[in-house]
């Protein structure tokens, strides 16, 4: 919890008023967006994304598994957030675990689309190696090293960023299995499958304080909010899951509003995240290279 | 305390509800005095008592069962299992008994009543007593072929609301569910398992002989029905409300069957000593209160049947 | 757990034979059927009854086709958990499921989540300042789950605020639709939502016309949104109405 004056309250909300924050941001600009990935190299593929002083980590981590028998073409994911404790004051002991539940089910939302698998942002079937015996488990882990505000954006843009970096490994079936036994699988060690993430949406998350909303709220910011909508969606700028979060209530037309605007901001931020993410990847190869 | 005629004398000055919870025994006793107690009923009188068959369509047997505002709903599902090496011809009850958060303020999320436990042990005593002859389930019936296949039937009762007298509520919703119980029309399939046979795809599966030709109802003998009292100085409460439960302390709970035959007696300490005459009265109050339950049981049973 | 035996044997439940699963008709983009013969704008026929238990401040029981859920409040009373003192209520909220709630026993989901959720939807409703350092606790039972249960849990919660007696700026109604195919179905039974592409919640304050929370799942165009809202609101005010007159009834009925 921000311990913030009257005075300082009113700086925040009158600067939002006037389109210009107490970092000189507008109300609808991003922090600057720092995107590493491949930082942890035990993982299929992983990123750490810095958004100012929020930093977050996402680790993709496939693993062989068996498909649930109602969805046997299907692969599986779990998503889950970690807050180290170390992020917040608030986090310590079992004080994230509150959080940590809530953004792991608001980027399940965001990412894992119906339960039909429409509209996800991870193709479940292109996880499926054997109909209804084999296919790829993707455990998504996220974890939340220092928080100052948004956290739930960065994640996001962590999780993107991890899936281009993952890799799966090609698998070669063999041919000789009968219907009823499990299949042996042989897995490569040299040829690599790359993630389509195309059309893995972007969260955004728009938090309103006094009458305007604004994106990338810093902790202090969100102290003042009154209600936040987190939206995601995807390069076809199509509404992939949406969550509201914070307690009062909204009229419906505002919602509608918060829907466009993140439309239009999507867009850039998109954008923007691609070309970091196609650097950070530059950059790995880069450093692989020299060593 | 210096002023015990107190609560006596202040009784006229003060309003019923504040006396009711500043001295509740002497507001009790004043009651008993006069053969009455706060909700009006005799002493040896148990509440209003209800049922419900097939409360829970998801079930194959179920129940509500009401006394008082006491609320239990019982459900039963049949899962099937393989039988155990040592009775290869037996199905298997399991019994557990839930209070969750909703039933009373007691009882908090993440931390279970510690009733529930007791009363769960209690239950499964009773129902499955002494093995297989003079039970109350005959656990062959439960069995579909020997050694391949038999029922595993999961009763689960939940406390909807507490008020007294919990384990003849949960008893009562128990042995409904068991006389609702139906147990479905069932075949094996290409895999050796078992594989339920609806009314609609029964042609079609002609060439597949069931394992029981129709729906069929448990065997039932001697029902046990039970009544908890409380005993307080002279006094026997039959069917005691939370509240009178949560003043007087020495319980007395008796199960009969159908054929008024002890089944059990259960008096868990407390700070009463019972005298052998009104462990008797208690046996007494209790037979009549079979009497009344059964009725309420056939009953049901025939409401369920007419629909 | 006592009352089992030591060694529990595996079991499992007998599923339905000869026949598959039937293929849903929405891949083809025809209308669907519905498996209770509503209409696609059709509410399920909602029962609703406050008092359901009698040693809790306020109750609910609400049924709309097989969702049955039960709800008790109690307090405002003492914070268990030992916090800081603070100047304005707390609301403390628990969702749990029957064992014989879902088809399958004991396949409930997550109620954690659920419970998070049920807190979100009804923080903004309830007068929070009107029970300084005390806690309101909300505690929900789903007896059958058969559709729409967060939705169901959240009405319910509602009315048993209400019966409490808790200071509420508005009740809350909460109504869910689904999306398949083309189709948006309002208040989607089980079967309806293992077949979604996506699904939209919405808890609304009727009389106030504030959202206080949405979800969506799945991929929706904006007008798709719209449409959906729209159903969704004018189906929120009408159980507002309903849930007016559960009140209004228990208010003035005769006292037992």
């Amino acid at each position: 919890m921000v311990g913030l004056s009257l005075g300082e309250q009113n700086f925040i909300k009158g600067g939002i008023a006037q389109d210009l924050r107490t970092d000189g941001r507008k109300r609808l600009a991003y922090r600057p967006i720092f995107v590493e990935t491949g930082v942890i190299p035990q993982a299929s593929g992983s990123a750490r994304v810095k958004l100012g002083a929020t930093d977050v980590i996402a680790s993709v981590k496939a693993e062989l598994g068996k498909p649930n028998p109602s969805h046997p073409d299907k692969g599986k994911v779990s998503i889950y957030v970690d807050c180290s404790p170390t992020a917040e004051p608030t986090f310590e002991g079992r004080g994230g675990e509150e959080l940590s539940t809530e953004l792991s089910s608001a980027l399940q939302r965001c990412l894992l689309g119906g339960k039909s698998g429409a509209g996800a942002g991870i193709d479940l079937s292109s996880l499926s190696i054997v109909e209804g015996k084999v296919c790829w488990d993707l455990y998504i882990d996220g974890l939340v090293v220092s928080s100052d505000g948004n956290v739930l954006d960065a994640l996001g843009a962590a999780i993107k960023a991890a899936l281009s970096n993952t890799v799966i490994p090609k698998v070669q079936v063999a041919a000789n299995a009968s219907s009823d036994e499990q299949p042996e699988v042989d897995v490569s060690d040299e040829e690599f499958l790359q993630f389509d993430t195309s059309a893995v949406p972007v969260i955004i998350t728009l938090t309103k304080i006094g009458k305007h909303y604004i994106v990338d709220a810093t902790t202090e910011e969100e102290s003042q909010m009154s209600s936040a909508v987190s939206v995601s969606i995807n390069r076809q700028g199509r509404i992939c899951g949406l969550t509201k979060r914070g307690g009062a209530g909204l009229d419906p037309s505002i919602i509608l509003d918060m829907i466009s605007v993140a439309k239009h901001v999507s867009e850039q931020l998109i954008n923007k995240l691609d070309s970091e993410i196609a650097a950070a990847e530059a950059c790995e190869e880069e450093t692989e290279m020299d060593s | 305390m210096a002023s015990m005629g107190g609560p006596n004398d202040l009784s006229s000055e003060m309003e019923l509800d504040a006396f009711r919870r500043l001295f509740p025994i002497c507001f009790h006793e004043r009651h008993l005095l006069e053969s009455i107690r706060p909700d009006g009923r005799a002493l040896g009188r148990a509440r209003d008592t209800t049922l419900m068959l097939g409360a829970v369509a998801s079930a194959n047997g179920s129940a509500l069962a009401k006394i008082g505002c006491t609320t239990m709903l019982a459900a039963i599902k049949l899962e099937v299992m393989t039988p155990t090496a040592e009775a290869p011809d037996e199905g298997c009850i399991a019994i557990d008994f839930h209070m969750p958060p909703i039933c009373s303020p007691l009882v908090r999320p993440g931390r279970p009543a510690e009733l529930a436990p007791v009363i769960s042990k209690q239950l499964s005593d009773t129902i499955l007593r002494q093995g297989i002859i003079s039970g109350m389930i005959n656990l062959k019936d439960l069995c579909l072929v020997s050694g391949k296949a038999a029922w595993m039937a999961y009763l689960d009762i939940y406390c909807l609301d507490a008020d007294g007298a919990l384990f003849d509520a949960a008893l009562l919703s128990a042995v409904a569910a068991f006389s609702h119980l139906q147990i479905p029309v069932v075949s094996f399939n290409d895999d050796g398992r078992i594989v339920l046979i609806s009314d609609d795809n029964s042609g079609a599966m002609k060439e597949k002989e069931p394992v029981n030709k129709e729906k069929i109802k448990l065997k039932l003998n001697n029902l046990p029905f039970s009544l908890t009292c409380i005993l307080h100085k002279n006094y026997i409460l039959a069917d005691p409300t939370s509240e009178e439960e949560s003043i007087m302390e020495t319980f007395l709970t008796v199960v009969l069957d159908s054929s008024f035959q002890l089944v059990s007696l259960n008096k868990p300490g407390g700070p009463g000593l019972a005298h052998t005459s009104s462990i008797q009265e208690c046996i007494t109050l209790t037979r009549q209160r079979v009497k009344e339950v059964q009725k309420i049981l056939q009953e049901a049973i025939s409401d369920m049947e007419v629909d | 757990m006592a009352g089992k035996s030591s060694a529990t044997p595996t079991t499992y439940s007998p599923s339905l034979s000869g026949q598959k699963k039937k293929r849903p008709s929405f891949l083809t983009d025809s209308d669907w059927v519905r498996p209770d013969g509503r209409g696609p704008h059709q509410c399920r026929p909602a029962f609703l009854r406050t008092g359901a238990v009698n040693s809790a401040s306020g109750s609910a029981y609400a049924e709309f086709g097989n969702t049955k859920v039960i709800v008790s409040v109690f307090g405002p009373r003492e914070s268990k958990k030992a916090m800081m003192y603070s100047d304005t209520g707390r609301l403390n909220c628990n969702v749990s499921y029957t064992t014989f709630a879902t088809p399958i026993r004991g396949q409930a989901p997550e109620t954690k989540d659920l419970s998070s959720m049920l807190h979100k939807a009804l923080e903004g409703a309830i007068i929070l300042k009107s029970f300084p350092k005390t806690t309101v606790d909300v505690f929900a039972l789903v007896l059958e789950s058969g559709g729409s249960d967060l939705p169901v849990i959240t009405t319910c919660a509602s009315l048993a605020l209400a019966d409490a007696g808790i200071m509420l700026y508005d009740m809350v109604a909460s109504v869910s639709v689904s999306c398949i195919g083309k189709n948006l179905l309002i208040d989607p039974v089980s079967e309806e939502e293992s077949y979604q592409d996506g699904s939209l919640m919405i808890t609304c304050m009727p009389s106030r016309n504030e959202v206080t929370q949405m979800t969506v799942t799945g991929e929706w165009s904006t007008p798709k949104i719209h449409e959906a809202m729209q159903l969704c609101l004018d189906a929120c005010s009408k159980l507002g109405k309903i849930m007016r007159s559960c009140l209004k009834e228990a208010a003035s009925g005769p006292q037992d």
